[in-house]
């Protein structure tokens, strides 16, 4: 092996156990610091010393050109890389100076039921900007599981998970008494009637899902109790249990439409692990409306060098595969052959 | 410490029992006695914990009604389980054996599945349910078995284990390469398929989040590795084994620490 060759396979490896030490320091540092460090001028030049490194390792190792698994695996790395300084924001800001493109990098939107939307609130900035097209929330729901639970814990630790199931009894012990839920709230308000305060369901905008439940101990005593949802462990002094609504969410989808030109130009549910790609776009579902469920927020990331790097996740595990996998089981299968 | 008074817990047990007891047949085989027949007890009872492993596992399947990939519980039990098979390929197809290592590899992970981790059922949260999860996981994992088997052929590689060449199975260092040549593309596999899921589920393929730093570092390990190995062949034989174990050790961190540990805050914390 020439001396250059060394040379570059000692710097290669240099730069690979340098990202070792970089890689557990950022995992103490956590995400946030860890990305504004890896995103730092000092690693901007480390990444493109990395890329640069590679290109020229490809040059000078003649097998990594002759033994195509190789090069697949090496130039996926390549692509990674490239296509990450790409995307980030110092990449869109040479873009926008070299190509006059100007994409919104990341940001977020907030969309009210039943209305339009184009500014979006940039990430780490003030700033908001505007979409070439807008974006109409027709509905925004939240999905449970089935079915909902009433936790009841005892004084003495005891604990029992009831299914929510109205008028059902369900018996807590023979020393203790029966739990019976009565009704279900899905935004619990108290109404004034006369001199009495009475408890309903509000079909105003609001969110506050509760239970109504009675306790009856084994002398014949009932006593009604509100659960609430959002606010568990809430209990009285004179309370033999403590009590907790709860329901797990199983989805939270928004409805939209894109409408450009005053037409509507597509439409999508938007949920978690299912977002949309739109106009070099993606929109992601990222919170909402945790009072009143009147508005979704959602997450918007320009698509610039994401086909970049999948390509060279696609050559990085074709190569590594082939590589290291399939060539062996087709020398086995060829020596079988023969 | 929590004993589980389940049909779960007590398949758990059996296989535990039946994995230690394989460990110290084949253990007292290879020194001792030499027979035929201890090796084949010994491999019985290997197979009869594998068998009670899977039955365990196949039960939480039905029990929480989806691939029980989603927790530390979960996770464990799925690499007890799979244990046994990745230790028959290797040995039959790699010519990697290890005697009574994957014995007791077996028992330690199934150990936290029997008696740390909480199996309180729990229903996938939102970000958890995509077709890309099981993959992900059970890719990763697969991976974290040939890893470790590497390790434990590194560990005889230091410890100066004489090779016996009518064995028929390759020397420790050659077979801790072979080992991080099978776990490799799983390990790469893993970690392609958490990023593409990231970009899915949370808007960005890299968020720089400590579990995906320390998995980045775990593959960047045997990134050196390979690259160390290519520079100097067989002339360190005992650095080569080195990297295999901090690889092991990375692994184990990503896997326990980063979850266990409230240092590492971030996305990957429902995995606890």
């Amino acid at each position: 092996m020439s001396k250059f060759k060394r040379a570059v396979l000692r710097i290669g490896l240099a730069l690979i156990i340098l990202l070792i030490f970089l890689s557990v320091y950022g995992a103490f540092i956590g995400a946030e610091r860890a990305k504004s460090f890896f995103n730092s001028l000092p690693l901007s030049v480390y990444w493109i010393t990395l890329i640069l490194l590679l290109i020229v390792g490809i040059l000078v190792f003649r097998r990594l050109i002759r033994v195509p698994w190789l090069l697949f695996i090496h130039a996926g790395c390549i692509l990674i890389l490239a296509g990450a300084v790409w995307g980030s924001q110092a990449g869109l800001k040479l873009q926008s100076r070299l190509l006059g493109t100007d994409k919104i990098p990341v940001g977020q939107m907030a969309i009210f039921e039943q209305e339009s939307e184009n500014r979006v609130a940039l990430e780490n900035s003030d700033q908001v900007r505007e979409l070439p097209f807008y974006l109409k929330l027709k509905d925004f729901r939240i999905e449970y599981y089935k079915p909902d639970f009433l936790q009841v814990q005892s004084r003495d630790g005891k604990s029992w998970n009831i299914p929510v199931e109205i008028n059902t009894e369900f018996s807590l012990g023979d020393n203790i008494g029966t739990v019976r839920i009565v009704r279900k709230f899905e935004n619990f308000k108290i109404k004034i009637e006369g001199d009495n305060r009475v408890p309903c369901d509000d079909p105003q905008p609001g969110f506050n899902p509760a239970l109504e439940v009675e306790i009856q101990s084994p002398d014949g005593q009932v006593v009604t109790k509100y659960v609430f949802e959002r606010f568990p462990g809430h209990i009285h002094a004179e309370d033999g249990f403590l009590l907790s609504y709860k329901r797990v969410i199983s989805d939270y989808i928004s409805e939209l439409q894109i409408i450009r030109n005053n037409k509507v130009v597509a439409e999508k549910n938007i949920e978690v692990n299912h977002p949309f790609h739109f106009g070099g776009y993606h929109f992601y579902q990222h919170s909402y409306d945790d009072q009143a469920g009147q508005y979704t927020i959602l997450m918007v990331v320009s698509d610039t060098g994401v086909t970049i790097v999948y390509a060279g996740y696609l050559m990085l595990c074709v190569g590594v595969f082939w590589h290291f996998w399939l060539r062996h089981i087709f020398k086995v299968k060829k020596a079988d052959g023969d | 410490m929590e004993i589980k008074y389940t049909i779960q817990g007590l398949s758990i047990y059996i296989a535990i029992v039946a994995y230690l007891l394989a460990f110290l047949i084949a253990l007292l085989g290879q020194k001792k006695v030499r027979r035929s027949g201890s090796g084949r007890a010994g491999h019985t009872l290997y197979a009869f914990g594998f068998i009670f492993a899977a039955l365990s596992f196949v039960y939480r399947w039905i029990d929480v009604s989806h691939v029980p990939l989603q927790n530390l519980f979960e996770v464990f039990l799925y690499l007890g389980m799979i244990c046994y098979p990745i230790s028959l390929f290797c040995q039959r197809m790699l010519r990697v054996g290890s005697g009574c290592g994957d014995m007791l590899i077996g028992a330690i992970v199934l150990f936290p599945a029997g008696f740390i981790f909480n199996a309180q059922p729990q229903r996938l949260p939102p970000a958890l349910q995509s077709w890309l999860f099981a993959p992900h996981v059970a890719v990763y994992a697969l991976s974290y078995i040939f890893m470790a088997k590497a390790a434990l052929q590194s560990v005889r590689q230091l410890a100066g284990k004489a090779f016996n060449p009518d064995e028929k199975l390759l020397p420790p260092e050659e077979a801790t390469y072979r080992m991080i040549c099978a776990g490799f593309p799983l390990l790469t596999l893993g970690l392609i398929l958490g990023s593409w899921w990231g970009k899915l589920a949370w808007g960005d393929y890299w968020g720089w989040d400590p579990k995906e730093l320390w998995s980045l570092a775990s593959w960047l390990v045997y990134v050196g590795y390979f690259h160390f190995r290519y520079m100097f062949c067989k002339k360190h034989p005992r650095i080569n084994s080195a990297w295999a174990i901090i690889g092991l050790v990375f692994i184990l961190i990503t896997l326990l620490w980063v979850n266990l540990s409230r240092l590492f805050p971030g996305l990957h914390s429902y995995a606890t």
